[in-house]
Protein backbone atom coordinates (compact mmCIF):
# COMPACT_ATOMS: atom_id res chain seq x y z
CA UNK A 1 0.00 0.00 0.00
CA UNK A 2 2.58 2.29 0.79
CA UNK A 3 4.21 1.80 -2.78
CA UNK A 4 0.92 3.13 -3.71
CA UNK A 5 0.57 6.02 -1.63
CA UNK A 6 4.07 7.31 -2.47
CA UNK A 7 3.22 6.76 -6.35
CA UNK A 8 -0.15 8.72 -6.39
CA UNK A 9 1.03 11.24 -4.70
CA UNK A 10 4.43 11.69 -6.48
CA UNK A 11 2.10 11.59 -10.36
CA UNK A 12 0.53 14.92 -8.38
CA UNK A 13 3.51 16.83 -8.84
CA UNK A 14 4.65 14.62 -12.27
CA UNK A 15 1.49 15.90 -13.92
CA UNK A 16 0.40 20.00 -12.99
CA UNK A 17 -2.74 18.43 -11.16
CA UNK A 18 -0.95 19.24 -7.29
CA UNK A 19 0.53 22.52 -8.20
CA UNK A 20 -2.77 23.62 -9.73
CA UNK A 21 -4.69 23.08 -7.18
CA UNK A 22 -2.46 24.38 -4.36
CA UNK A 23 -1.68 27.35 -6.27
CA UNK A 24 -5.54 27.92 -7.34
CA UNK A 25 -6.02 27.12 -3.63
CA UNK A 26 -4.19 29.33 -1.91
CA UNK A 27 -4.68 32.22 -4.66
CA UNK A 28 -8.59 32.46 -3.76
CA UNK A 29 -7.39 31.76 0.20
CA UNK A 30 -5.36 35.08 -0.20
CA UNK A 31 -8.42 36.94 -2.10
CA UNK A 32 -10.56 36.28 1.03
CA UNK A 33 -8.20 36.42 3.59
CA UNK A 34 -8.01 39.96 2.54
CA UNK A 35 -12.04 40.56 1.56
CA UNK A 36 -13.11 38.95 5.20
CA UNK A 37 -10.43 39.44 7.40
CA UNK A 38 -7.92 42.20 6.70
CA UNK A 39 -10.49 44.17 5.67
CA UNK A 40 -12.05 44.20 8.66
CA UNK A 41 -8.80 44.43 10.87
CA UNK A 42 -9.72 41.33 12.60
CA UNK A 43 -7.63 38.53 13.79
CA UNK A 44 -10.12 35.74 13.12
CA UNK A 45 -8.57 32.97 11.01
CA UNK A 46 -11.91 30.88 10.75
CA UNK A 47 -13.58 33.31 8.94
CA UNK A 48 -12.06 32.88 6.21
CA UNK A 49 -12.82 29.29 5.81
CA UNK A 50 -16.32 29.68 5.70
CA UNK A 51 -15.44 31.12 1.72
CA UNK A 52 -12.24 28.55 1.49
CA UNK A 53 -15.19 25.63 2.10
CA UNK A 54 -16.36 26.63 -1.61
CA UNK A 55 -13.46 27.16 -2.71
CA UNK A 56 -12.72 23.55 -1.90
CA UNK A 57 -16.76 22.42 -3.72
CA UNK A 58 -15.12 24.34 -7.14
CA UNK A 59 -11.64 22.56 -7.21
CA UNK A 60 -11.66 18.78 -5.20
CA UNK A 61 -12.23 17.25 -8.34
CA UNK A 62 -9.00 18.83 -9.94
CA UNK A 63 -7.75 16.75 -7.30
CA UNK A 64 -9.43 13.68 -7.45
CA UNK A 65 -11.18 12.94 -10.69
CA UNK A 66 -8.04 11.49 -12.68
CA UNK A 67 -8.02 8.51 -9.82
CA UNK A 68 -9.20 5.78 -11.33
CA UNK A 69 -10.66 7.09 -14.59
CA UNK A 70 -7.56 8.19 -16.31
CA UNK A 71 -5.99 4.66 -15.17
CA UNK A 72 -8.80 2.55 -16.88
CA UNK A 73 -8.59 4.50 -19.94
CA UNK A 74 -5.14 3.63 -20.19
CA UNK A 75 -5.53 0.32 -19.70
CA UNK A 76 -2.66 1.00 -15.90
CA UNK A 77 -5.33 -0.31 -13.97
CA UNK A 78 -4.67 -3.99 -15.21
CA UNK A 79 -0.86 -3.47 -13.72
CA UNK A 80 -2.30 -2.78 -10.26
CA UNK A 81 -5.43 -4.72 -10.65
CA UNK A 82 -3.12 -8.07 -11.04
CA UNK A 83 -0.60 -6.93 -8.56
CA UNK A 84 -0.87 -9.10 -5.13
CA UNK A 85 -2.93 -5.86 -3.75
CA UNK A 86 -6.45 -6.25 -2.41
CA UNK A 87 -8.74 -3.57 -4.13
CA UNK A 88 -9.33 -2.00 -0.87
CA UNK A 89 -5.87 -1.30 -0.41
CA UNK A 90 -5.44 0.26 -3.48
CA UNK A 91 -8.77 2.76 -2.85
CA UNK A 92 -7.43 3.47 0.30
CA UNK A 93 -3.76 4.03 -0.93
CA UNK A 94 -5.31 6.84 -3.75
CA UNK A 95 -7.37 8.13 -1.25
CA UNK A 96 -4.58 8.87 1.00
CA UNK A 97 -2.36 10.49 -1.02
CA UNK A 98 -4.91 13.09 -2.30
CA UNK A 99 -5.42 13.79 1.67
CA UNK A 100 -1.69 14.31 1.55
CA UNK A 101 -1.73 16.77 -0.88
CA UNK A 102 -4.67 18.56 1.17
CA UNK A 103 -2.73 17.88 4.50
CA UNK A 104 0.10 19.95 2.47
CA UNK A 105 -2.70 22.76 1.36
CA UNK A 106 -3.84 23.35 4.57
CA UNK A 107 -0.44 23.34 6.21
CA UNK A 108 0.46 26.44 3.75
CA UNK A 109 -2.73 28.38 5.06
CA UNK A 110 -1.26 28.41 8.21
CA UNK A 111 1.23 31.31 6.91
CA UNK A 112 -2.06 33.59 7.26
CA UNK A 113 -2.23 32.39 10.88
CA UNK A 114 1.14 33.62 11.54
CA UNK A 115 0.02 37.01 10.11
CA UNK A 116 -1.99 37.05 12.29
CA UNK A 117 -0.11 36.50 14.97
CA UNK A 118 1.68 39.11 14.14
CA UNK A 119 -1.09 41.85 14.28
CA UNK A 120 -3.25 40.33 17.03
CA UNK A 121 -4.03 37.25 19.40
CA UNK A 122 -6.19 34.87 16.93
CA UNK A 123 -7.99 32.50 19.37
CA UNK A 124 -5.92 29.11 18.48
CA UNK A 125 -8.07 26.46 19.69
CA UNK A 126 -10.98 27.79 17.07
CA UNK A 127 -8.26 27.66 14.34
CA UNK A 128 -7.70 24.73 15.46
CA UNK A 129 -11.04 23.10 15.46
CA UNK A 130 -11.96 24.80 11.98
CA UNK A 131 -8.80 23.27 10.21
CA UNK A 132 -10.00 19.69 11.61
CA UNK A 133 -13.21 20.24 10.46
CA UNK A 134 -11.61 21.77 6.86
CA UNK A 135 -9.87 18.85 6.17
CA UNK A 136 -12.73 16.30 7.26
CA UNK A 137 -15.04 18.07 4.86
CA UNK A 138 -11.90 17.77 2.34
CA UNK A 139 -11.47 14.07 3.19
CA UNK A 140 -15.33 13.07 2.46
CA UNK A 141 -14.97 15.66 -0.98
CA UNK A 142 -12.31 13.10 -1.92
CA UNK A 143 -13.80 10.34 -1.02
CA UNK A 144 -16.85 11.41 -3.26
CA UNK A 145 -14.86 12.31 -6.21
CA UNK A 146 -12.72 9.14 -5.93
CA UNK A 147 -15.83 7.32 -6.08
CA UNK A 148 -17.00 9.40 -9.14
CA UNK A 149 -13.52 8.49 -10.83
CA UNK A 150 -14.21 4.62 -10.48
CA UNK A 151 -17.62 4.60 -12.35
CA UNK A 152 -16.22 5.93 -15.58
CA UNK A 153 -13.45 5.89 -17.92
CA UNK A 154 -13.91 9.68 -18.86
CA UNK A 155 -11.92 11.73 -16.28
CA UNK A 156 -14.04 14.76 -17.67
CA UNK A 157 -17.64 12.86 -16.43
CA UNK A 158 -15.90 12.08 -13.29
CA UNK A 159 -14.96 15.84 -12.35
CA UNK A 160 -18.88 16.60 -13.49
CA UNK A 161 -20.56 14.09 -11.44
CA UNK A 162 -18.12 15.23 -8.71
CA UNK A 163 -18.89 18.65 -9.06
CA UNK A 164 -22.35 18.79 -9.85
CA UNK A 165 -22.82 17.04 -6.47
CA UNK A 166 -21.19 18.67 -4.55
CA UNK A 167 -23.12 21.93 -5.91
CA UNK A 168 -26.51 19.76 -4.88
CA UNK A 169 -25.35 19.67 -1.58
CA UNK A 170 -25.03 22.67 -1.54
CA UNK A 171 -28.05 23.84 -2.34
CA UNK A 172 -30.11 21.15 -0.41
CA UNK A 173 -31.29 23.39 2.20
CA UNK A 174 -32.94 25.51 0.10
CA UNK A 175 -35.44 23.38 -1.33
CA UNK A 176 -36.06 22.26 2.39
CA UNK A 177 -34.58 22.34 5.81
CA UNK A 178 -34.67 18.91 6.74
CA UNK A 179 -31.99 18.46 3.65
CA UNK A 180 -30.09 20.93 5.86
CA UNK A 181 -28.16 18.04 8.19
CA UNK A 182 -27.19 16.75 4.87
CA UNK A 183 -25.28 19.20 3.19
CA UNK A 184 -21.58 19.00 3.70
CA UNK A 185 -20.97 22.17 3.30
CA UNK A 186 -23.23 22.99 5.98
CA UNK A 187 -22.21 20.61 8.12
CA UNK A 188 -18.88 22.42 8.22
CA UNK A 189 -20.17 25.77 9.04
CA UNK A 190 -20.20 24.44 12.59
CA UNK A 191 -16.99 23.73 12.92
CA UNK A 192 -15.20 27.68 12.91
CA UNK A 193 -17.48 28.33 15.97
CA UNK A 194 -14.68 26.49 17.78
CA UNK A 195 -16.35 23.54 19.01
CA UNK A 196 -16.51 19.92 17.74
CA UNK A 197 -19.99 18.97 17.53
CA UNK A 198 -19.86 14.87 17.82
CA UNK A 199 -22.69 14.58 15.51
CA UNK A 200 -21.43 17.08 12.22
CA UNK A 201 -18.24 15.20 13.28
CA UNK A 202 -19.34 11.91 12.60
CA UNK A 203 -21.49 12.51 9.52
CA UNK A 204 -18.69 13.82 7.32
CA UNK A 205 -16.80 10.74 9.02
CA UNK A 206 -19.32 8.44 7.54
CA UNK A 207 -19.98 9.96 4.76
CA UNK A 208 -16.12 9.49 3.66
CA UNK A 209 -16.14 5.58 5.11
CA UNK A 210 -19.72 5.44 2.67
CA UNK A 211 -17.67 6.48 -0.01
CA UNK A 212 -14.85 4.51 -0.32
CA UNK A 213 -16.90 1.41 0.78
CA UNK A 214 -19.09 2.31 -2.59
CA UNK A 215 -15.66 2.33 -4.35
CA UNK A 216 -14.30 -0.56 -3.69
CA UNK A 217 -17.75 -2.22 -3.86
CA UNK A 218 -17.57 -0.75 -7.47
CA UNK A 219 -14.12 -1.71 -7.82
CA UNK A 220 -14.72 -5.59 -6.97
CA UNK A 221 -18.03 -5.76 -9.24
CA UNK A 222 -16.17 -4.53 -11.94
CA UNK A 223 -14.42 -7.54 -12.29
CA UNK A 224 -16.95 -9.95 -12.73
CA UNK A 225 -18.69 -7.53 -15.67
CA UNK A 226 -15.52 -6.42 -17.19
CA UNK B 1 1.71 -24.75 -12.70
CA UNK B 2 -1.18 -23.90 -14.08
CA UNK B 3 -4.69 -25.12 -13.85
CA UNK B 4 -7.96 -23.96 -15.72
CA UNK B 5 -10.96 -25.67 -15.12
CA UNK B 6 -14.30 -25.67 -16.68
CA UNK B 7 -13.91 -21.60 -16.81
CA UNK B 8 -17.37 -19.88 -18.07
CA UNK B 9 -17.78 -16.18 -18.68
CA UNK B 10 -20.75 -14.86 -19.77
CA UNK B 11 -21.69 -10.83 -20.48
CA UNK B 12 -25.08 -11.35 -20.23
CA UNK B 13 -26.39 -14.21 -22.28
CA UNK B 14 -23.16 -13.96 -24.63
CA UNK B 15 -20.87 -16.15 -23.59
CA UNK B 16 -17.15 -15.26 -24.30
CA UNK B 17 -15.61 -18.11 -22.74
CA UNK B 18 -17.49 -21.84 -22.97
CA UNK B 19 -16.60 -23.97 -20.05
CA UNK B 20 -12.60 -23.78 -21.21
CA UNK B 21 -10.45 -26.61 -19.39
CA UNK B 22 -6.59 -27.21 -19.58
CA UNK B 23 -3.70 -27.44 -18.11
CA UNK B 24 0.35 -25.82 -18.12
CA UNK B 25 2.97 -27.90 -16.64
CA UNK B 26 6.04 -26.35 -14.71
CA UNK B 27 8.39 -24.76 -17.74
CA UNK B 28 6.19 -25.02 -20.51
CA UNK B 29 5.71 -22.34 -23.17
CA UNK B 30 1.69 -22.54 -24.59
CA UNK B 31 1.17 -20.24 -27.30
CA UNK B 32 -2.92 -19.01 -27.27
CA UNK B 33 -4.23 -18.80 -30.56
CA UNK B 34 -7.21 -17.84 -32.26
CA UNK B 35 -9.26 -14.83 -34.32
CA UNK B 36 -9.91 -11.35 -32.95
CA UNK B 37 -12.85 -11.88 -30.27
CA UNK B 38 -11.83 -15.58 -29.74
CA UNK B 39 -11.29 -15.31 -25.80
CA UNK B 40 -7.69 -14.85 -25.94
CA UNK B 41 -7.69 -12.15 -23.42
CA UNK B 42 -10.65 -13.01 -21.75
CA UNK B 43 -8.49 -16.02 -20.41
CA UNK B 44 -5.84 -14.47 -20.16
CA UNK B 45 -7.45 -11.63 -17.84
CA UNK B 46 -8.89 -14.50 -16.00
CA UNK B 47 -5.34 -16.59 -15.22
CA UNK B 48 -4.21 -13.11 -13.99
CA UNK B 49 -7.33 -12.26 -11.76
CA UNK B 50 -8.15 -8.92 -13.35
CA UNK B 51 -11.64 -10.10 -14.69
CA UNK B 52 -13.76 -12.78 -12.28
CA UNK B 53 -15.04 -15.64 -14.43
CA UNK B 54 -18.89 -16.87 -14.08
CA UNK B 55 -18.02 -20.36 -13.03
CA UNK B 56 -14.92 -22.77 -13.10
CA UNK B 57 -11.59 -22.61 -11.49
CA UNK B 58 -8.36 -21.06 -12.15
CA UNK B 59 -5.38 -22.41 -10.26
CA UNK B 60 -2.09 -20.56 -10.46
CA UNK B 61 1.32 -22.06 -8.59
CA UNK B 62 -1.11 -24.32 -6.53
CA UNK B 63 -3.27 -21.11 -5.23
CA UNK B 64 -7.14 -20.69 -6.13
CA UNK B 65 -7.25 -17.28 -7.52
CA UNK B 66 -10.57 -16.44 -6.00
CA UNK B 67 -9.56 -17.95 -2.62
CA UNK B 68 -6.03 -17.07 -2.52
CA UNK B 69 -5.80 -14.00 -5.23
CA UNK B 70 -2.72 -12.10 -3.56
CA UNK B 71 -0.57 -15.56 -3.17
CA UNK B 72 -1.29 -16.40 -6.41
CA UNK B 73 -1.02 -13.19 -8.34
CA UNK B 74 2.27 -12.81 -6.71
CA UNK B 75 3.31 -16.06 -8.67
CA UNK B 76 2.78 -13.83 -12.15
CA UNK B 77 4.27 -11.62 -14.02
CA UNK B 78 1.71 -9.39 -16.68
CA UNK B 79 2.48 -8.07 -19.83
CA UNK B 80 -1.01 -6.74 -20.48
CA UNK B 81 -2.01 -6.09 -24.52
CA UNK B 82 -1.58 -2.57 -26.04
CA UNK B 83 1.64 -1.78 -22.98
CA UNK B 84 -0.14 0.28 -20.59
CA UNK B 85 2.39 1.80 -18.48
CA UNK B 86 2.86 5.11 -16.42
CA UNK B 87 4.55 7.74 -18.73
CA UNK B 88 5.07 9.84 -16.47
CA UNK B 89 7.75 7.52 -14.68
CA UNK B 90 11.25 6.47 -15.42
CA UNK B 91 12.52 3.07 -16.62
CA UNK B 92 13.56 2.77 -13.47
CA UNK B 93 10.76 4.44 -11.18
CA UNK B 94 8.52 2.01 -13.09
CA UNK B 95 10.19 -1.07 -12.93
CA UNK B 96 11.12 -0.25 -8.79
CA UNK B 97 7.42 0.30 -8.40
CA UNK B 98 6.42 -2.81 -10.07
CA UNK B 99 8.81 -4.65 -7.65
CA UNK B 100 6.73 -3.16 -4.57
CA UNK B 101 3.99 -3.71 -6.02
CA UNK B 102 4.69 -7.27 -5.88
CA UNK B 103 6.22 -6.79 -2.59
CA UNK B 104 9.62 -7.14 -2.87
CA UNK B 105 11.58 -5.05 -0.23
CA UNK B 106 14.64 -4.40 0.44
CA UNK B 107 17.96 -4.84 -0.58
CA UNK B 108 16.31 -7.19 -2.79
CA UNK B 109 14.43 -5.26 -4.09
CA UNK B 110 17.33 -2.81 -5.29
CA UNK B 111 19.40 -5.99 -6.77
CA UNK B 112 15.96 -7.51 -8.54
CA UNK B 113 15.14 -4.00 -10.63
CA UNK B 114 18.93 -3.67 -11.43
CA UNK B 115 18.86 -7.35 -12.58
CA UNK B 116 15.47 -7.03 -14.90
CA UNK B 117 16.87 -3.65 -16.34
CA UNK B 118 20.22 -5.28 -17.04
CA UNK B 119 18.63 -8.45 -18.54
CA UNK B 120 15.98 -6.70 -20.71
CA UNK B 121 19.14 -3.67 -22.48
CA UNK B 122 17.41 -1.21 -20.79
CA UNK B 123 20.41 0.40 -18.97
CA UNK B 124 20.99 3.09 -21.07
CA UNK B 125 17.60 4.24 -21.31
CA UNK B 126 16.86 3.91 -17.06
CA UNK B 127 16.96 7.77 -16.69
CA UNK B 128 14.31 8.61 -19.16
CA UNK B 129 10.68 9.01 -19.00
CA UNK B 130 8.92 6.21 -20.45
CA UNK B 131 6.51 8.63 -22.67
CA UNK B 132 9.85 9.13 -24.80
CA UNK B 133 10.92 5.69 -25.66
CA UNK B 134 9.98 4.22 -28.71
CA UNK B 135 7.75 1.29 -29.13
CA UNK B 136 9.95 -1.39 -28.95
CA UNK B 137 11.77 -0.04 -25.71
CA UNK B 138 8.28 0.30 -24.31
CA UNK B 139 7.42 -3.33 -25.03
CA UNK B 140 10.42 -4.28 -22.68
CA UNK B 141 10.12 -1.82 -20.01
CA UNK B 142 6.89 -3.64 -19.98
CA UNK B 143 8.53 -6.87 -20.27
CA UNK B 144 10.44 -5.55 -17.23
CA UNK B 145 7.80 -4.83 -15.41
CA UNK B 146 6.25 -8.43 -15.92
CA UNK B 147 9.61 -10.30 -14.86
CA UNK B 148 10.49 -8.18 -11.78
CA UNK B 149 10.04 -10.36 -8.74
CA UNK B 150 11.13 -13.15 -10.41
CA UNK B 151 8.04 -14.67 -10.99
CA UNK B 152 7.37 -18.56 -12.10
CA UNK B 153 4.36 -17.53 -14.40
CA UNK B 154 5.03 -15.29 -17.02
CA UNK B 155 2.04 -14.26 -18.89
CA UNK B 156 2.14 -11.84 -22.42
CA UNK B 157 -0.45 -10.94 -24.12
CA UNK B 158 0.26 -9.67 -27.72
CA UNK B 159 3.94 -9.17 -27.10
CA UNK B 160 5.10 -8.34 -30.92
CA UNK B 161 2.28 -6.35 -31.84
CA UNK B 162 3.02 -2.65 -33.25
CA UNK B 163 6.64 -3.74 -33.93
CA UNK B 164 8.88 -3.21 -36.67
CA UNK B 165 10.70 -6.69 -38.07
CA UNK B 166 14.33 -5.58 -35.64
CA UNK B 167 12.50 -5.16 -32.78
CA UNK B 168 10.32 -8.21 -33.80
CA UNK B 169 13.18 -10.11 -33.64
CA UNK B 170 14.38 -8.52 -30.60
CA UNK B 171 11.72 -9.76 -28.65
CA UNK B 172 11.38 -13.08 -29.28
CA UNK B 173 14.76 -13.66 -29.03
CA UNK B 174 13.94 -12.44 -25.61
CA UNK B 175 11.16 -14.76 -24.76
CA UNK B 176 12.97 -17.48 -25.90
CA UNK B 177 16.03 -16.63 -22.76
CA UNK B 178 12.86 -16.39 -20.43
CA UNK B 179 11.23 -19.87 -21.38
CA UNK B 180 14.41 -21.48 -19.61
CA UNK B 181 13.15 -20.38 -16.19
CA UNK B 182 9.24 -19.39 -16.28
CA UNK B 183 6.79 -20.62 -17.04
CA UNK B 184 4.98 -18.81 -20.18
CA UNK B 185 1.81 -17.99 -21.77
CA UNK B 186 1.30 -15.97 -24.94
CA UNK B 187 -0.95 -15.05 -27.00
CA UNK B 188 -0.32 -13.75 -30.69
CA UNK B 189 -1.66 -13.27 -34.10
CA UNK B 190 1.35 -14.21 -35.45
CA UNK B 191 1.49 -18.08 -36.30
CA UNK B 192 4.81 -18.45 -37.13
CA UNK B 193 6.32 -16.85 -33.98
CA UNK B 194 4.33 -19.35 -32.00
CA UNK B 195 5.39 -22.63 -33.96
CA UNK B 196 9.06 -21.13 -33.21
CA UNK B 197 8.72 -19.74 -29.57
CA UNK B 198 5.99 -22.44 -28.36
CA UNK B 199 6.35 -26.30 -27.24
CA UNK B 200 2.61 -26.51 -26.76
CA UNK B 201 -0.61 -24.44 -28.76
CA UNK B 202 -4.58 -23.66 -27.44
CA UNK B 203 -6.30 -22.95 -30.29
CA UNK B 204 -9.71 -21.38 -28.84
CA UNK B 205 -12.39 -19.51 -31.54
CA UNK B 206 -15.72 -18.14 -29.81
CA UNK B 207 -14.94 -19.15 -26.60
CA UNK B 208 -14.25 -22.48 -26.84
CA UNK B 209 -11.28 -24.31 -26.94
CA UNK B 210 -10.64 -26.88 -30.55
CA UNK B 211 -7.59 -27.97 -30.00
CA UNK B 212 -4.40 -28.36 -27.67
CA UNK B 213 -1.30 -30.00 -29.23
CA UNK B 214 2.28 -29.34 -30.04
CA UNK B 215 3.19 -27.07 -33.29
CA UNK B 216 4.32 -29.93 -34.89
CA UNK B 217 1.46 -32.28 -33.96
CA UNK B 218 -0.75 -29.59 -35.61
CA UNK B 219 1.03 -28.94 -38.65
CA UNK B 220 1.40 -32.73 -39.34
CA UNK B 221 -2.44 -33.50 -38.71
CA UNK B 222 -3.20 -31.27 -42.11
CA UNK B 223 0.07 -32.64 -43.59
CA UNK B 224 -0.48 -32.80 -47.34
CA UNK B 225 -0.80 -36.12 -49.09
CA UNK B 226 2.85 -36.63 -49.82
CA UNK B 227 3.14 -33.86 -52.91
CA UNK B 228 6.04 -32.46 -54.21
CA UNK B 229 6.77 -29.80 -56.18
CA UNK B 230 9.39 -29.93 -59.19
CA UNK B 231 10.42 -27.19 -61.33
CA UNK B 232 11.78 -28.62 -64.67
CA UNK B 233 13.06 -27.50 -68.08
CA UNK B 234 11.04 -30.00 -70.37
CA UNK B 235 11.10 -28.51 -74.12
CA UNK B 236 9.88 -32.15 -75.80
CA UNK B 237 7.53 -32.23 -73.22
CA UNK B 238 7.74 -35.30 -71.63
CA UNK B 239 6.42 -34.46 -68.14
CA UNK B 240 3.18 -35.82 -69.46
CA UNK B 241 4.06 -39.09 -69.64
CA UNK B 242 5.71 -39.19 -66.52
CA UNK B 243 3.28 -40.55 -64.57
CA UNK B 244 3.22 -44.17 -65.85
CA UNK B 245 6.72 -44.12 -65.34
CA UNK B 246 7.22 -43.57 -61.65
CA UNK B 247 5.17 -46.58 -59.85
CA UNK B 248 3.98 -44.51 -56.67
CA UNK B 249 3.35 -41.46 -58.35
CA UNK B 250 -0.91 -41.02 -58.17
CA UNK B 251 -1.22 -37.34 -59.82
CA UNK B 252 0.85 -34.99 -61.67
CA UNK B 253 -0.36 -31.44 -62.47
CA UNK B 254 1.04 -28.13 -63.97
CA UNK B 255 0.78 -25.25 -61.95
CA UNK B 256 2.44 -22.51 -63.67
CA UNK B 257 5.29 -21.70 -66.61
CA UNK B 258 7.75 -19.56 -66.04
CA UNK B 259 8.92 -16.79 -68.32
CA UNK B 260 12.51 -18.70 -68.55
CA UNK B 261 10.58 -21.29 -69.94
CA UNK B 262 11.28 -24.24 -66.98
CA UNK B 263 7.55 -24.68 -65.57
CA UNK B 264 6.73 -25.98 -62.10
CA UNK B 265 4.33 -28.97 -61.36
CA UNK B 266 2.86 -30.44 -58.51
CA UNK B 267 3.30 -34.58 -58.11
CA UNK B 268 1.15 -36.57 -56.05
CA UNK B 269 2.46 -39.99 -54.25
CA UNK B 270 0.62 -42.49 -52.76
CA UNK B 271 0.89 -42.13 -49.11
CA UNK B 272 4.03 -42.56 -46.82
CA UNK B 273 6.16 -42.55 -49.96
CA UNK B 274 9.17 -40.40 -50.45
CA UNK B 275 8.57 -39.60 -54.14
CA UNK B 276 11.65 -37.41 -54.03
CA UNK B 277 14.51 -40.01 -54.97
CA UNK B 278 12.48 -42.16 -57.65
CA UNK B 279 11.67 -38.58 -59.59
CA UNK B 280 15.29 -37.48 -59.13
CA UNK B 281 16.39 -40.36 -61.07
CA UNK B 282 13.80 -40.93 -63.53
CA UNK B 283 13.61 -37.61 -64.73
CA UNK B 284 17.03 -37.20 -64.78
CA UNK B 285 17.35 -40.26 -67.07
CA UNK B 286 14.49 -38.76 -69.12
CA UNK B 287 16.48 -36.14 -69.71
CA UNK B 288 14.56 -33.78 -68.07
CA UNK B 289 16.46 -30.92 -66.24
CA UNK B 290 15.37 -30.33 -62.77
CA UNK B 291 15.71 -26.52 -61.47
CA UNK B 292 14.03 -27.23 -58.35
CA UNK B 293 12.53 -30.40 -55.91
CA UNK B 294 10.72 -29.52 -53.20
CA UNK B 295 8.27 -31.20 -50.73
CA UNK B 296 5.11 -29.29 -49.97
CA UNK B 297 5.48 -27.56 -46.40
CA UNK B 298 2.48 -27.66 -44.13
CA UNK B 299 2.66 -24.42 -41.48
CA UNK B 300 1.17 -23.99 -38.76
CA UNK B 301 -0.63 -21.45 -40.37
CA UNK B 302 -2.51 -24.06 -42.27
CA UNK B 303 -3.08 -26.21 -39.21
CA UNK B 304 -5.02 -23.01 -37.90
CA UNK B 305 -7.23 -22.16 -40.49
CA UNK B 306 -8.20 -25.91 -40.62
CA UNK B 307 -8.94 -26.11 -37.12
CA UNK B 308 -10.71 -22.99 -36.95
CA UNK B 309 -12.90 -23.99 -39.72
CA UNK B 310 -13.70 -27.51 -38.61
CA UNK B 311 -14.49 -25.85 -35.44
CA UNK B 312 -17.14 -23.70 -37.15
CA UNK B 313 -18.53 -26.47 -39.05
CA UNK B 314 -19.52 -28.33 -35.80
Amino acid sequence: MGAIIKKEFKSYFLSPVGYVFIGLFLIMFSIFFYTDVVKYGSTNFEYIFYNGATILTFITPILTMRTFAEERKTGVEQLLLTSPTSITKIVLAKFIAATLIMIITEVCTLMYFGILCFFGVPHIQTALVTLLGFLLLAMAYIAFGILASSITENQIIAGVITLGFFILMWFLPSFNNIFANFSLINIFTKFPTGQIDIANTVTLITFTVMSLLLTVIFMQRRKSVR
Amino acid sequence: MIKVKNVTKKYGNFMALDDVSFEIKEGEVVGLLGPNGAGKSTTMNIITGYIEQTEGEVVVAGYDMLKKPKKAKREIGYMPEGVPLYTDLTVKEFVTYMAELKKVKGKEKKEKVEKVIKEMGLEDVQKKLIRNLSRGYKQRVSMAGALVGNPKVLILDEPTVGLDPKQVTEIRALIKQLKKKHTVIISSHILSEISQICNKVIIINKGKILAIDTPKNLENKVAHNNIIYVTVEDPENKMAGIKDKIKDLKNVKLIKENEDKTKEFMLEGKKDVDLRKSVFDKLSKEGITIFELKKADTSLEEAFIKVIEEGGKK
